[in-house]
């Protein structure tokens, strides 16, 4: 046969070696050594969760009456705690699903981070699921398992919504999150060596990259998305339909669950703020998570504070307007009886202070985000509190009115939930890319495009 | 030792012990004659029933021992017995627990060098005692309270025989009442008020319906004098409570004089002169218009009441029209030093009202321990043992360490004495000073009987074995007696019973309970009102504040303390449970700066005591009132020994500010002290467990008016007239829920579930309830419902599934400022003014429960006799059900309370048909769903499988223990049924009926029948 | 047989040398990307993927299932609660509409899998051609072709601004 011609024997030299790119260093980058801030936070974190685990387990052996509970207050900080979790799970599923159906690309800088945050909430949240029964060890019950008792579940109960939204959301969430992580651990994968290798070899399920896998990839996130996108809304609506379904003054309220699901967004992007601006600052990665993000979500901070706050003020209207004395007894007391504290704590968190975003400055002012998100994660559980515990404290029969007050093994293990999400967080950072490295190039490299061919 | 003979006891139980074995030792068996018919042997399962008499007061009253496997796990009333007609109050109910209180001394004990009790056996005891006492006869002293009527005449025999001295200690005694009917009627004897058929009653303090002569037979005769359904055209008698604070009494009548305490007397007297007046010459009292009751013109006895002039004369004119009025007599709490007066003043006004005769009898005197209770030669025994004269102190049937006024200076006394026996059956504060430690049996371990009045004997027989190594008190003293020489009777105590009763068929007697005919009058009695006169009470010490000391309802004297569930019980009053409390009045409050909680200093000439002020409207200014019946400082319950604080006084003994002074009859005087109270600054939040009386205008304890009954006048009865409309929309027995299931079940060939014929619901009648709260505790009893005890009541975290919503009028919904405030709003109650709605609040076991649908696991539902069911074992405790209950009836299990809330033995007195609760688990009221399963068993093995359960033949707890019948249970699907009747009332209404949740239990309106002037 | 591979900056350029090579009868194609560009999608297989097949049979199974669990529960030990029916469909709808979510979510992963040839693929001849450079910043688009036809489609490749063109060394 005819010998290649020269310029295929040229081409035939190997590749010299692979290339890499500036953004893999700096995203890779985060990932590797770590500093003594991360250690001793990280200590922190499992410090408290170690603690609330061993609070917990002395409650399971000595009994729910350590905790702060009170005749009629049969729910306390724990479910507060576990709406609260679960508020801050909508952040991600939101930005991930809802923005990409949008097309909003700026989503592709934090959607990684506020996906792993919405993961770790769930599993947070779904924790106090556990702790606030008064049998965990037979909470098994709750699922629609066959038994030679014939036994079933209560389809009717708000309880079992929620133990079938919970657990959809968790596991949606976590293969939305899988998903949009192959490409990455890939890129990983090309990097590491030893161990970490073999993981992210194993993780990344032989990803290669080609135009089917992307086009199987893209189609799949498209469909996730549209799940997705429902199933946010619905579950902060099932959460609220275990108040809305009740008839305890207070809860018993049909603007429920759109309340609560803006109050999700609020507090979930309050939440993503709180952990994306230190985040950014460490690792120094102004120039992938820019204040056009910052800005951005200060708007949708507004906008959501605005949507609790007319909830605010419609469930009084409604409670005037019904002329049901126990309603409106029960809401002017949220004001002015023994929780008014709360109350106004609420209100002034999470409608007073957002109003600062009006201002660009306050939107590009980064400490201000911070502070103020900080105070919108109170206000938020402080309007669990507000809704849950007033309304149980001021119920039908004036004769049982009582004030609940939370025990110190219920704040333990309210801080332990804390450790709890950050423990995850911190491994995260370090066990793969937080922010999205492929959708970050998808940017990059059209842009690039475009300005080579301006230049031809 | 006792282990072994418990040990034995409970193998005999575990073979399913026969009759003879589970009723103990073989010599008592054939002596034991069930109520009921018997089986020829014990079925295990099957309840067989004692009759017995009740020994927690003197009033008497027969009870009904329901032994499961030899162990008594129930008490109810006696329905042959004349005075409570099957029906008990809290203390009878509660004190089954006696029997297996963790206070018990488990046999003889002998106090050693550093004062710890050590076991000794019967014999060497008993030489002991008889030696020190053949040493001094005459130095002996025999203390004791109410051993019962034989126990009492063989105490005064042995007493006698040995030459010692003895003194009978009854705290609540009324001797003051005995030494009047002398005065007036020359019979020492108690006379005997009958409500029944009276249409006005006038109570003089007497606290009838609580703490009175005899409270379970008067709420009764006060519910039938004033049955609506009997007198709907009148609304019947009237009740006019003269008294400083709005007691349990005071809530239920019609008509509140709040005069001074220690002021009735002067009171009686008037309206008797005003009732004189009215009747006119033709009166046969006119003579006494210018004798005796000259001095009582209506102004001068305004002026030393501070009740209207204007009043006196009207309500001694309603006295005289009424047909069959009647007065009844001061009670302790305002025994002054002026007391025979007091009581003297009413036996006239009675005898000027033509009562005595109708409805006052005057019996025979009859010998028994009230008749020997002289506080005076307590006194006197006091004195010898400071001297130093009392070498021998043998106490039985009392504490007097505890009950005894601080001013007597008991204490210090028995300090003076060498050896002091005590015969008490648990531990109590004297026989912690005790020497030597004899224990008696239980009461419901123990022969006797009782003689509370001329007519009616009743009988005591052992429903169980002993439990420890006990020796019956009368037995005890009559071996030291034979020891030390003394000619006593021969035989056992037992025996001497049995001679007692020799006179009569004993058998017919031991299964009725007792011997029962009417009260014979005493021949003798003749009226004389020369010697009476009433005074003002002289008051002791520089104080602005009188004490007034009144009965506790429940703990009474003291007695009722060592029960952890009579502690549990709340105060129907003021709500609070566990701890003393000091009311004062708004004015007072103020005055001092104080509110609820806050520590006040009582001081008075006699001694000091700290306690939390109650604050309330209902009250006196110049009055400070607190109970009778805590400040034990030993016992599990009594003291604060089981919250890990041992030694430590629960509450305040009120005692501790009295000097113990005595009336003219020389019994113990209450009323006898000014104290100046004052604000220590530190507060302590009561333990209670209602904050608010104010119902703001809820459909929790409705009223209706006399004239809106009888439909005179529409406009004010609308709201009534609204409830009853909801009754005509909803009928529970169309709750068709059960149709569709049965239909289901059917479809699939599972013919045997039925649309079910019964649909169980519930009457409380509101205008009969007087918040006495038997029915709360027989609840507890019947239901092995744990006593949590302080700690958890001040988490507000009880266990009941019955209480009682105490209101005050229709409340309003203003609020004022509530920040941070526990008590949702001060006490609405207002001087002089009467309108208070007590609701007992049980599951209502609505048709559409909104329980029911929030539980993820069926742990709660509804079943096709229209009960809300409530499965344990599914329950995993996410306490939906009860956020979601209106009515707040339901309870949970925050902790492990059977293994933690029956320190042994009181597991024993569990009931075997209910289940004990475990952690982490939610409960409520069932109707006593046992007690339907038991009468459907019944009906079954009597007439097929098919037999219908008969109305009536199912008593809830609660219904079979109401003194005043006010609740009805039964079958709302039989037309015909008591409960159905009832249901359908003009008065009937649904519990916060706006939200549709179709219940079950139909509470019939309170009646107002207005003022009696 | 060899195969040949061109190192791109831009996925257009990548798009048209595929059409161009394709058009010019070269079709065992594979083209390899650092990131999802949607006019890459079409280059190779204009078909629509069939992860959307997964998604619409999953989400039918989680209504149906959704449903049917809760009546036939509730049939299968009929119990009264609240007075409500035993089949109470409004409130079943969430079960209905939670199990739609879940089922579908899990069946577009099982696609994705399957349609993507997850985990550890192969896709023919090209699986040589990958490299790490692809996970950075560069395009590449791999050729199988005859020996003979190397020039052309090395001319093709650059023609469509390929920075180089390598031979994929047979292992």
């Amino acid at each position: 046969m005819t010998p290649p011609p020269i310029s295929v024997a040229e081409a035939m030299t190997p590749v010299a070696k692979p290339g890499d790119s500036k953004i893999n260093r700096d995203l890779l980058g985060v990932m590797e050594g770590v500093s003594v801030g991360w250690l001793v936070l990280l200590h922190l974190a499992v410090g408290t969760v170690i603690a609330a685990g061993a609070v917990w387990v002395y409650q399971v052996y000595a009994g729910l009456g350590i905790a702060g509970y009170t005749h009629p207050v049969f729910w306390g900080v724990y479910i507060v705690t576990f709406v609260f979790w679960v508020g801050i799970a909508h952040a991600g599923t939101l930005i991930s699903a809802i923005l990409y159906l949008f097309r909003a690309k700026w989503r592709n800088a934090i959607n990684r981070g506020a996906e792993a945050m919405t993961v770790f909430a769930v599993l947070t949240a779904a924790q106090f699921l556990g702790i606030h029964v008064g049998r965990m060890w037979k909470s098994y019950f709750i699922l629609p398992y066959p038994n030679q008792r014939g036994l079933w579940v209560n389809f009717r109960s708000p309880l079992e919504w929620d133990t079938f939204a919970i657990s959809t959301y968790a596991t949606i969430s976590i293969v939305f999150f899988f998903i949009g992580l192959i490409p990455d651990l890939a890129i990983a994968r090309d990097r590491a060596t030893g161990l970490r290798k073999l993981i992210y070899t194993a993780l990344a399920l032989g990803w290669q990259g080609t135009s089917r896998q992307w086009k199987a990839h893209s189609r799949s996130v498209l469909h996730l998305s549209g799940l997705a996108t429902p199933l946010v809304l619905s579950v902060h609506s099932v959460v609220s339909w275990d108040f809305a379904m009740s008839i305890v003054p207070g809860w018993h309220a049909t603007i429920f669950a759109p309340y609560f699901v803006a109050g999700a967004i609020f507090s979930g992007f309050a939440m993503v703020l709180t952990v994306m601006i230190p985040f950014r600052r460490i690792y120094g990665l102004e120039e992938y998570i820019t204040d056009y993000h910052f800005e951005n979500m200060t708007r949708f901070l507004l906008l959501t504070s605005w949507i609790v706050g007319y909830a605010y003020g419609i469930e009084y209207f409604i409670a005037w307007y019904s002329g049901v004395e126990a309603e409106q007894t029960s809401f002017w007391l949220r004001l002015t009886g023994p929780y008014w504290f709360s109350t106004w704590t609420m209100i002034v968190c999470n409608v007073v202070f957002p109003q600062v975003f009006w201002f660009k400055q306050a939107r590009t002012h980064l400490p201000t985000i911070f502070i103020v998100s900080t105070f919108i994660n109170i206000g938020m559980w402080f309007e669990r509190y507000v809704i849950i515990i007033t309304s149980l404290s001021r119920e039908y029969d004036p004769a049982v009115w009582n004030i609940y007050t939370p025990s110190w093994p219920e704040l333990v293990i309210f801080a332990g939930s804390f450790g709890f999400f950050a423990q995850f967080i911190l491994l995260f950072i370090k066990g793969a890319p937080f922010i999205a490295i492929a959708e970050v190039k998808e940017l990059a490299i059209h842009e690039r495009a475009h300005a080579k061919q301006g230049a031809h | 030792m006792p282990e072994i003979a418990r040990r034995d006891f409970l193998k005999l139980v575990g073979v399913g012990a026969s009759g003879a074995a589970a009723a103990g030792c073989a010599e008592k068996v054939e002596q034991l004659i069930p109520y009921v018919v018997q089986p020829e042997e014990i079925t295990p399962g099957n309840a067989v029933y004692y009759a017995s008499s009740c020994t927690e007061c003197s009033v008497g009253c027969g009870i009904v021992v329901k032994t499961r496997e030899g162990r008594p796990i129930k008490l109810e009333g006696n329905p042959e017995n004349p005075i409570n007609k099957g029906k008990l109050c809290s203390k009878a109910q509660a004190s089954v627990g006696r029997t297996y209180s963790p206070d018990r001394h488990k046999g003889p004990m002998k106090r050693d060098a550093n004062g710890a009790l050590q076991p000794i056996a019967w014999a060497d005891a008993i030489a002991e005692v008889a030696a020190a006492v053949r040493a001094n006869p005459a130095g002996t002293a025999v203390l004791g309270g109410d051993p019962g009527a034989t126990a009492g005449d063989v105490i005064a025999q042995i007493v006698a025989a040995l030459g010692a001295k003895s003194a009978t200690y009854m705290p609540f005694s009324g001797e003051s009442l005995r030494e009047a009917t002398r005065l007036v009627f020359g019979v020492a004897s108690e006379p005997i008020f009958d409500l029944s058929g009276a249409d006005l009653i006038v109570d003089f303090g007497a606290e009838s319906l609580e703490s009175g002569p005899s409270p379970v037979e008067h709420q009764r005769q006060w519910a039938e004098a004033r049955d609506i359904d009997a007198h709907s055209h009148d609304g019947g008698a009237r009740l006019v409570y003269v008294g400083s604070r709005l007691s349990l009494t005071a809530s239920s009548s019609d008509q509140w004089l709040a005069a001074r305490p220690g002021s009735e007397g002067i009171l009686a007297l008037a309206l008797a002169r005003a009732v004189v007046a009215a009747q006119g010459a033709e009166s046969p009292n006119a003579a006494l218009a210018s004798g005796a009751l000259a001095g009582f013109d209506a102004d001068s006895a305004a002026a030393a009441t501070d009740v209207p002039a204007e009043t006196i004369t009207k309500l001694g004119g309603a006295l005289a029209k009424a047909k069959s009025a009647v007065a009844l007599p001061p009670g302790v709490a305002v025994t002054s030093r002026k007391a025979v007066g007091a009581n003297a003043a009413v036996l006239v006004l009675n005898q000027v009202l033509g009562a005595v005769g109708r409805s006052v009898t005057v019996p025979a005197e009859v010998a028994n321990a009230k008749s020997r209770a002289k506080y005076r030669d307590v006194i006197a025994l006091v004195e010898q043992m400071k001297a130093g004269a009392i070498s021998v102190l043998i106490v039985h049937d009392s504490n007097p360490v505890y009950s005894l006024p601080k001013g007597v200076g008991f204490a210090d006394a028995l300090a003076k004495v060498p050896l002091v026996v005590s015969l008490a059956t648990a531990a109590d504060e004297t026989s912690a000073k005790a020497h030597l430690v004899l224990p008696n049996h239980a009461p419901l371990e123990s022969w006797g009987d009782v003689r509370p009045h001329s007519g009616v004997r009743g009988v005591m027989q052992p429903a169980f074995s002993p439990l420890y190594d006990t020796k019956a008190a009368a037995d005890t003293l009559l071996e030291i007696a034979r020891a030390a020489g003394a000619a006593v009777p021969t035989g056992t105590f037992q025996s001497l019973v049995n001679a007692a009763w020799a006179d009569t068929d004993s058998r017919a007697a031991l299964q009725r309970g007792g011997v029962f005919e009417a009260a014979t009058p005493a021949a003798n009695a003749v009226f004389d009102a020369s010697k009476v006169d009433a005074a003002a009470p002289e008051l002791a010490g520089g104080g602005d504040m009188t004490v007034l000391a009144f009965p506790h309802i429940a703990l009474g004297d003291g007695r009722g303390a060592s029960l952890g569930l009579l502690q549990e019980i709340p105060d129907a009053v003021t709500h609070v449970l566990w701890e003393s409390w000091a009311e004062i009045s708004l004015a007072a409050a103020a005055r001092l700066g104080v509110e609820n909680g806050d520590i006040l200093k009582v001081a008075t000439a006699a001694g000091e005591i700290e306690v939390a002020a109650f604050v309330r409207g209902g009250i006196r200014d110049d009055v400070i009132a607190i109970p009778t019946g805590q400040g034990h400082t030993v016992g599990l319950f009594a003291s604060k020994e089981n919250d890990g604080l041992p030694g430590t006084p629960r509450g305040v003994n009120v005692a501790d500010l009295l000097a113990g002074t005595t009336d003219e009859a020389g019994g113990q005087a209450w009323l006898t002290e000014k104290a100046s109270v004052s604000n220590t600054g530190r507060h302590r939040r009561l333990p209670m467990l209602q904050f608010s009386d104010n119902k703001r205008g809820r459909q929790l304890g409705e009223v209706m008016t006399l004239a809106a009954l009888n439909g005179h006048d529409e406009h004010h009865g609308d709201d009534h007239h609204g409830s009853h409309e909801i009754i005509k929309e909803y009928d529970p027995a169309d709750d068709a829920a059960d149709a569709e299931y049965a239909a289901t079940f059917q479809a699939r060939g599972e013919k045997s579930v039925k649309e079910s014929p019964y649909r169980w619901g519930m009457t409380v009648d509101l205008d009969k309830c007087t918040g006495c709260s038997a029915c709360i505790t027989a609840c507890y009893v019947e239901n092995n419902i744990p006593v949590v005890g302080e700690a958890e009541i001040r988490m507000v975290r009880p266990m009941t599934w019955l209480r009682i919503d105490r209101w005050i009028g229709d409340g309003f919904t203003d609020f004022g400022n509530e920040m941070g405030r526990i008590q949702i709003a001060p006490s609405t109650e207002k001087l002089g003014e009467v309108d208070v709605r007590n609701a007992p609040i049980m599951c209502q076991q609505c048709g559409a429960a909104p329980c029911e649908p929030v539980c993820p696991v069926i742990a709660t539902y509804h079943n096709e006799e229209g009960l809300n069911g409530m499965i344990y074992n599914r329950c995993i405790g996410t306490r939906y059900c009860a956020n979601n209950c209106p009515y707040k009836v339901r309870r949970f299990n925050y902790y492990d309370n059977q293994i933690t809330k029956w320190p042994t033995p009181m597991e024993l007195g569990l009931n075997p048909d209910v289940t004990v609760r475990g952690q982490g688990v939610m409960e409520k009221c069932t109707f006593c769903v046992q007690r339907i399963q038991g009468a459907r068993q019944e009906a079954k093995n009597a007439r097929g499988v098919d037999a219908q359960i008969a109305d009536g033949a199912v008593q809830t707890a609660c219904q079979q223990t109401c003194p005043s019948n006010a609740i009805a249970f039964g079958n709302l699907r039989d037309d015909a049924s008591a409960v159905s009747q009832k249901a359908d009332s003009k008065r009937g209404y649904h519990a916060l009926h706006v939200l549709n949740t179709r219940p079950a239990v139909t509470y019939l309106s309170k009646v107002v029948r207005g003022p009696a002037v | 047989m060899a195969e040949l591979v061109g190192i791109y900056d831009a996925p257009g350029d990548v798009a048209a040398a595929a059409k161009r090579l394709k058009a010019r009868g070269f079709t065992d194609l594979e083209i390899y990307s650092p990131a999802a560009f949607p006019e890459l999608d079409d280059a190779i297989d204009e078909k629509p993927s069939k992860v959307r097949i997964f998604t619409l049979v999953g989400g039918l199974i989680g209504v149906v299932s959704g449903y049917a669990l809760a009546i036939w529960t509730s049939y299968d030990w009929p119990v009264m609660i609240g007075g409500k029916p035993f089949a109470a469909i409004p409130t079943y709808t969430i079960i209905g509409f939670e199990l739609t979510i879940l089922f579908g979510g899990l069946a577009t992963l099982i696609g994705l899998l399957v349609v993507g040839g997850l985990p550890y693929g192969t896709f023919g001849k090209h699986d040589a051609a990958y490299s790490p450079r692809f996970s950075a910043e560069e395009l590449g688009l791999a050729v199988c072709c005859k020996d003979r036809d190397v020039p052309e489609v090395d001319a093709l490749l650059r023609a469509h601004h390929a920075k180089e063109v390598n031979l994929v060394p047979a292992e």
